[in-house]
């Protein structure tokens, strides 16, 4: 799955997210700070956010130890194979 | 000899009823005799019971308390190489049940002990010594109490647990009837509890909200309803109340470990606070590093097997059970050990099952972490929910109760509605 993929994957969930959440939906793109506070997630939702990635993707990036990120480009490059 | 659970040989009068077959008292008591007699002429004094049926166990327990032997009862679901392997330690020389096997070994001397197998949920089952005598004292005080005199008794615990024991020694010592299913499921427990009209039940939360789900109302003229086995919440003991309004509900807290601990009968989950002042039913209770603490007279003496013992030097013992003091209550918050970490907050599965349960149209939670990279661990729910109640709009709806209702942390992140859940053999909620 390329990085452009992910980042379609992790726009979805996302909104699926705030959707769940009752907030308004916010644009995911390359630059988007997770948790910086724009988006509206918190570090639960991004924890299950990870999870539903290894489930789409079909690989955990973080199975020998956590990979720090920040935004969501970042994440899908860690996804993108 | 008198029979240790006041069994006359020519009382015909039932003692167990299982499916279609009856077993009289006289019955009973003439197969615990032939036994002893077995066990005297063998000079077997340490015995081993392995069996579903309450006649095997309730004749084993007569006949090894008037020989003075040692008993040990044994899951029918435990391994058969750990079997052996307390055949051989302990020199076994009589293995009961369908099949009695006699063997012969030499052991220490026997003195009337009787060795009871936790459920083993996780690792080895430990096992936990008592003797008899203790274990009759205190039933025999219960069973003199009028309302459960005569009673007909619903096995619904494992024959060969420390709850299913009480049970049916309870039965044997109050000249009730214990009435076996044929169907360890909610659709057998309530068909037998029909046929036989039964007047008593004791059983785990668990069990009883699968029995509610099935059990139409008016139909059982129950007299006692009994909760113990896991932490009561109050949303079950709410639904067994008004379920069966003239029956009395009492939950027991009681473990493998403590013998039987004690009992509340005022509808309200945990225990009064007063209680920890001044002791209860026989028993001390204090709470030592947020864990409840008991010294019952009813105890075990050891574990047999090495490892932790929960005995501590000044005869009380140490639980996992993380109790909470709310204005005059106690309240349980569920084992230590069952915890999740949730990005280093501590997420007791119990509480979130409670606030679940409380939900109109669920009928069982069960919630438990995932390991996450993120958080450490992310707490998981699976509910079932009452016929005709829609999936979606509940779904919705719970999750929303939860994000209003719970911590952040306490939140369930994952979500899934299911058909059952699974209930292991001993009757509680399977932990994974």
């Amino acid at each position: 799955m390329t990085e452009e993929e992910v980042l379609t994957h992790i726009d979805r969930l996302v909104t699926n997210t705030l959707k769940g959440k009752g907030l308004p939906a916010a644009k995911i793109d390359q630059q988007s700070e997770l948790l910086g506070g724009a988006v509206g997630i918190d570090s639960l939702d991004l924890a299950l956010l990870v999870r539903e990635l290894e489930e789409v993707v079909g690989h955990d990036p973080f199975a020998d130890g956590f990979i720090e990120f920040r935004t969501a480009g970042e994440l899908a490059k860690l996804y993108a194979r | 000899m008198t029979s240790p659970l006041e069994l006359d040989g020519d009382d015909e009068s039932s003692a167990i009823l299982n499916g279609a077959a009856r077993l009289s008292r006289g019955e009973l008591r003439r197969q615990a005799d032939e036994l002893l007699e077995q066990l005297a002429r063998r000079g077997a004094s340490r015995v081993l019971v392995q069996s579903d049926d309450p006649t095997h166990v309730l004749r084993a327990v007569d006949a090894s308390t008037r020989a003075g032997a040692d008993l040990f009862i044994a899951h029918t679901n435990l391994p058969a190489e750990f079997v052996r392997e307390i055949v051989d330690r302990f020199a076994i020389q009589a293995i009961l049940g369908e099949h009695d096997e006699y063997r012969s070994a030499d052991g220490e001397p026997a003195g009337a002990r009787v060795h009871m197998m936790t459920s083993g949920t996780t690792g080895r089952p430990k096992i936990a010594v008592h003797t008899l005598e203790k274990l009759l004292t205190r039933v025999r005080a219960a069973a003199r109490v009028p309302a459960n005199r005569e009673g007909k008794w619903l096995l619904t615990y494992q024959t060969t647990g420390f709850a299913g024991l009480q049970v049916m020694l309870m039965a044997a010592l109050s000249r009730g009837v214990i009435v076996v299913p044929e169907q360890r499921t909610p659709a057998g427990f309530y068909e037998a509890a029909k046929r036989a009209e039964v007047t008593q039940i004791s059983g785990t939360p668990t069990f009883w909200r699968s029995f509610l789900m099935v059990a139409p109302r008016g139909e059982l003229a129950l007299r006692q309803i009994t909760l113990g086995g896991e932490a009561i919440d109050q949303p079950t003991l709410d639904r067994v109340r008004a379920a069966f309004p003239e029956a009395r509900v009492t939950h027991i807290y009681a473990s493998t470990e403590a013998g039987v601990g004690f009992s509340v009968h005022d509808g309200k989950e945990g225990f009064p606070k007063s209680w920890l002042e001044e002791p209860t039913q026989g028993v001390e209770l204090r709470i030592r590093d947020g864990l409840l603490e008991l010294k019952t007279p009813t105890s075990m003496q050891h574990y047999l097997s090495g490892g932790e013992q929960p005995l501590l030097d000044d005869g009380w013992i140490k639980t996992a059970d993380r109790c909470e003091v709310v204005s005059d209550r106690v309240r349980i918050l569920g084992r230590q050990d069952s915890t999740i970490n949730v990005g280093g907050s501590k997420v007791y599965p119990l509480a979130v099952e409670t606030f679940l349960l409380a939900q109109s149209g669920v009928h069982e939670a069960r919630v438990f972490g995932v390991p996450n990279p993120i958080s450490g661990y992310l707490v998981a729910a699976e509910v079932t929910l009452a016929p005709g109640v829609d999936p979606e709009e509940a779904r919705a709806r719970i999750l929303a109760a939860c994000r209003e209702g719970l911590a952040g942390y306490q939140v369930p992140r994952v979500f899934k509605i299911v058909d059952s859940i699974k209930v292991a053999v001993s009757g509680k909620k399977a932990s994974q």
